[in-house]
Parts: C-alpha cells; structure tokens; sequence
C-alpha cells in the first residue's frame, strides 16, 4: 500500500493544482513535509484564491485594539480574521457558517508579524483581478504602546520583499493626514490593473496631505483613470492630476492659468469625463472671464461655459463654476442639451 | 515466469470489435501487446488502447513485434500490483481512441487503491487518468481540518514522525553494533 508522502513531485504539483487554495494552506499544517513542499513551490503551481476585494482595517479601542482581514470571494462568500492585541489572539469566522468560528492563541507572537504572515499567504494565491482592496489605517500616533501602529510599514515591508503586487481594479486608503500611509500600499498595486484610487482621511473637516510630489510621482498615480480625493492637497501641479478622466479634488485655490490649461487638455482629450474640483476659495472670476469670454450665468452663484471639443460635434466640455460652494466641474455633456442663449465656444487647441 | 494468460475484464473485451466506419476503410489488423504486473497475470491489450501511456506507446512505436513476438515478450511492469495494472489496462480499454470525458467517476474510491492507482499510472505515464485521480485525491480532503487530514491520508503527526525516525536509527545502530560485535567473534 503507498501513501501520499510516497507521491512523485510532479504528481503532489497537480494534487496542490486541483485542491482549493484553503486546502493548501491546512495541507501545510498537516506535516512538515507538505509544509516544506509548499513553501518552496512556485507562486504558478498554486491555485487561484478567486478573492475579489480585500478589507484590511487597524482600528485602535481603548480596551482592545485589533486589525481585521476580510476576504470576499467571487461566489460571494466571506472570510474574516481578527487579530486582537488584547486577547492576543486570532479567530477565523467565515460568515456563510458562523459556528465554525476558531479563536487561536498567538502566544508570544507579534499579532501584526501574524496577521502580515497570513496576508502574505494568501495574496500567494491571488491569480484573478479583484475589484477592490480597502485599508483602513487608524490613528496611532497617540497609542504607542500598541504595536499595531506599526501595520502600514509592515505591510510595505511584506509587499516589498516579496515582490508581490496587488492586481486590484479599485485601491482606497483611509488614513489621517500622513502620505506615508498612502506611500506604504500605493506603490505595490499593480498599474496595469489599476483604475480607481480613492483617498480618504479618517475625519472630517479639512485634512491637508503637502507631500502630494511624492505620491503623485508614482507609475501608479499616473496609471490610474480615476481618483478621488478627499484630502486638502496642497502644492499641487495640475499637470499631476490632468490624465483622470474622472476626478473629484479638494485644494485651496486654483489659478486661471491652471484652470485654462486643464480646460485646454479636457477639449483635445477622448478620455475624460468628470472632474469636480472642491477649492477652498477662487477669486480668479474676472481674470478667467477675460480667457474664455462672458459665462452664461442661469443664476447669481452659477457660470457656465461650452466648448467645442476636438474630432466631436456632438459632445462639448461644460465647465461650472458655482460661487456658493467654491466649485469648479469639468462634465463631458451632449450638444443638445447646451441651454438656449449659452454660447459654445469654438475648439481651439491652443 | 507465469504465462496465465487473460483476456482483458468483460467490461472491456480485447478483441477488436468492427467499428461501422472501418468497412470501408482498407483493413488494418489491429496489433496487440501483452504486459504483466508483479502478479505475472498476463493481460492482452491492444496498441489502440495503450496509446494512453505515453511510456508504453514509446517502447512499442518501433518495434514492429509480430503477434508470436509479442506475445512471448510481454512488458513486465514488477513495480505495479496486478489488480492495479488491471484497473490501468481496463481504463486504456474504455477508453480507446475515445475522447476522455471531463471527470471519471469509476475511480477506486478506497485511498490505498487510489494512491497505488496514482503511482502506476504516473509511471506509465498516462495523463488523463493521473489528472483525474490527482483530482480525486484532492477532493478527499477538500474542507477538512489538518487533523482530519491526517487521518484520511494516514499521515503521522511530524511528533509521531520524530518518534518513528529515532526508533529506526537506534534500531539501525544497534543491528550495526550487533554486526561488528558478530565480526569481531568472527576474527576471534
């Protein structure tokens, strides 16, 4: 009688092949002959985890600080790790059947080391594109003595060393007003996959990231169609942020120059759609009256202007500015909906 | 060497049977090998169905045995059960130049039979079927706990593992002493 220790490499490769990637990870539980076989098996011998958006949260609490994992798979079944600080623990719940909830002592481990080592593990198997990745990074710049602060360097610790990167469609970082939150993930999204960028800091009000050069160098940043930010970004270059075809900014003014400059990129540009610009004030009204002529204004707060676009007749760039809410949108709209008496202003590349 | 020789099982006869479409065609004597496993139960199967182990159509792609020449040189195979390389040469018959469908549910159900299955059918080298027992093999395990692994694979605990390497080597040091003691009596 044989035994599966006895199996050949090349017929264990196709056992891994067809089990699922759960399996594989209780396979190298088993014993350290199938640990020590896995462990060195190419990333392409394993199966796909056909995970489609991940959810990595650190959220500080007074009595019990944690980081959760959730994983959302493609026939929609749902996978959490909890990973408490307090408890020192890990549990693993799977929500289609919540009895078999396991709560595992970590003992003298570093709860981050555990929960960057699992992650690790199953971005392995990570072959399909998910839809999305969200993390969510809370402010422990006050809690020291806890190590999850620790969590987005670790994170880009892992990704770097690894050289692993995450094929996300859609990336959203929360965290408060520190780029290097955002500089520990953004970097490691695949470009290729990546669309969507979404910004999103932890309170409301005006947070303000100055360190926008840095980000905004990345292949990332440049690869992304559509960003949405809810940062104050200061010191910004439009010539940064031109390339979305959608956007949604806040920044504390904008100058008529730029204002032309992106009004000039939008009517040679296929691709854009949508930019909504949030500025903390513009005083700029008169000056960037003088570069496109008298708006058509249907209201006190409200000035529109047309124009026509390049290669197109049927859709014109509407540009409004609207005084009540400091807010200047960029809208790719159909020609026949140009109110009557509004003038479309000719396409002038230059 | 045993020469009991047997058809191939009565799910699958050997003799070739006359398809439609080959009436017109100019007839081609189908040509047959003979293999046997460490049971030296001879089995009779035809080059159509052995066309599946690629280690096997190797040997016989050149050469040209006459049906006497064959038959006195079957393919010993020692290293495979004859119950093993039955369930083989029956799978081959079934499966004669037909396309091989997406799963197989006729596969040995009990592990021990199965993992043997793996093994002779990885040595000779047939694809299809190895791609449906490693199929099985992982669905054996598909959702279960690595103790419940353990015990449908038969595995020991790496403890139990440990245990089980140290006994064999006191054993092995003690046979060895056992030795040089008994050749020192000898030069005695």
């Amino acid at each position: 009688m044989s035994s599966i220790i006895e199996m050949p490499v090349l017929v264990m490769e196709k056992i891994i092949e067809f089990s699922d990637f759960k399996a594989v990870l209780t396979l190298r539980q088993v014993c350290r002959d199938f640990r020590n076989f896995i462990d060195v098996l190419r990333d392409s011998k394993l199966p796909d985890s056909a995970i489609k958006a991940i959810v990595i949260v650190s959220d500080y609490e007074e009595d019990d600080s944690k980081i959760t994992m959730d994983f959302l798979f493609s026939d929609n079944h749902f996978d959490s790790f909890e990973y408490s600080e307090m408890e020192h623990s890990r549990t693993f719940e799977t929500k289609e059947n919540p009895e078999r909830r396991t709560t595992t002592d970590l003992g003298d481990s570093n709860i981050v080391d555990v929960a960057i080592r699992d992650l690790e593990w199953i971005l392995k198997f990570q072959k399909s594109d998910l839809n999305g990745s969200y993390f969510y990074f809370d402010d422990f710049r006050l809690h020291n003595d806890s190590s999850i602060y620790t969590l987005p360097i670790k994170v880009s610790n892992m990704l770097n060393v690894s050289g692993r990167k995450i094929k996300t469609r859609e990336l959203s970082i929360t965290t408060y007003n520190k780029s290097n939150n955002i500089m520990s993930v953004l970097p490691f999204a695949d470009s290729e996959t990546l669309t969507s960028l979404d910004l999103i800091p932890l309170e409301e009000g005006i947070i303000i990231i100055d360190e926008i050069a840095e980000i905004a160098k990345t292949e990332q940043w440049k690869a992304t169609k559509e960003l949405k930010c809810d940062f104050c970004l200061m010191n910004l270059n439009v010539e940064d942020i031109c390339h979305f075809s959608r956007m949604k900014i806040k920044i504390p003014s904008i100058t008529a120059r730029d204002l032309d400059f992106l009004k000039k990129t939008y009517i040679s540009s296929s691709k854009f759609v949508h930019a909504f610009f949030d500025l903390g004030c513009f005083n700029d009204i008169e000056e960037i009256s003088d570069l496109w002529g008298p708006a058509f204004t249907p209201g006190l707060s409200k000035h529109f202007w047309y124009f026509r676009r390049k290669n197109s007749d049927e859709k014109v760039l509407r540009i409004e500015f609207y005084r009540n809410i400091e807010a200047f949108i960029f809208e790719i709209v159909e020609s026949k909906d140009v109110p009557n008496g509004a003038v479309i202003h000719d396409y002038n590349g230059n | 060497m045993s020469s009991t020789e047997q058809g191939t099982s009565s799910a699958a006869p050997a003799e070739p049977t006359t398809a439609p479409e080959s009436a017109a065609a100019p007839e081609v004597p189908e040509s047959f090998y003979y293999v046997h496993g460490k049971d030296k139960v001879v089995h009779k199967v035809s080059a159509g169905a052995l066309q599946h182990s690629a280690l096997i159509h190797g040997m016989i792609s050149n050469l040209g045995y006459t049906e006497e020449q064959a038959k006195a040189n079957p393919f010993p195979f020692e290293n495979i059960d004859g119950d093993i390389l039955q369930m083989v040469v029956d799978w081959c018959n079934q499966h004669k130049g037909k396309p091989t469908p997406p799963e197989d549910t006729n596969l040995p159900k009990q592990k021990e039979k199965l993992f043997d299955l793996v093994l002779a059918v990885n040595y000779l080298e047939i694809k299809e079927l190895l791609t449906y027992c490693c199929k099985q093999v992982a669905m054996m395990v598909k959702g279960k706990s690595p103790e419940e692994i353990r015990e449908i694979w038969m595995i020991p605990t790496d403890a139990e593992d440990e245990a089980a390497e140290k006994e064999a080597k006191k054993r092995a040091g003690k046979e060895a002493a056992g030795e040089t003691a008994a050749a020192a009596g000898d030069a005695k």
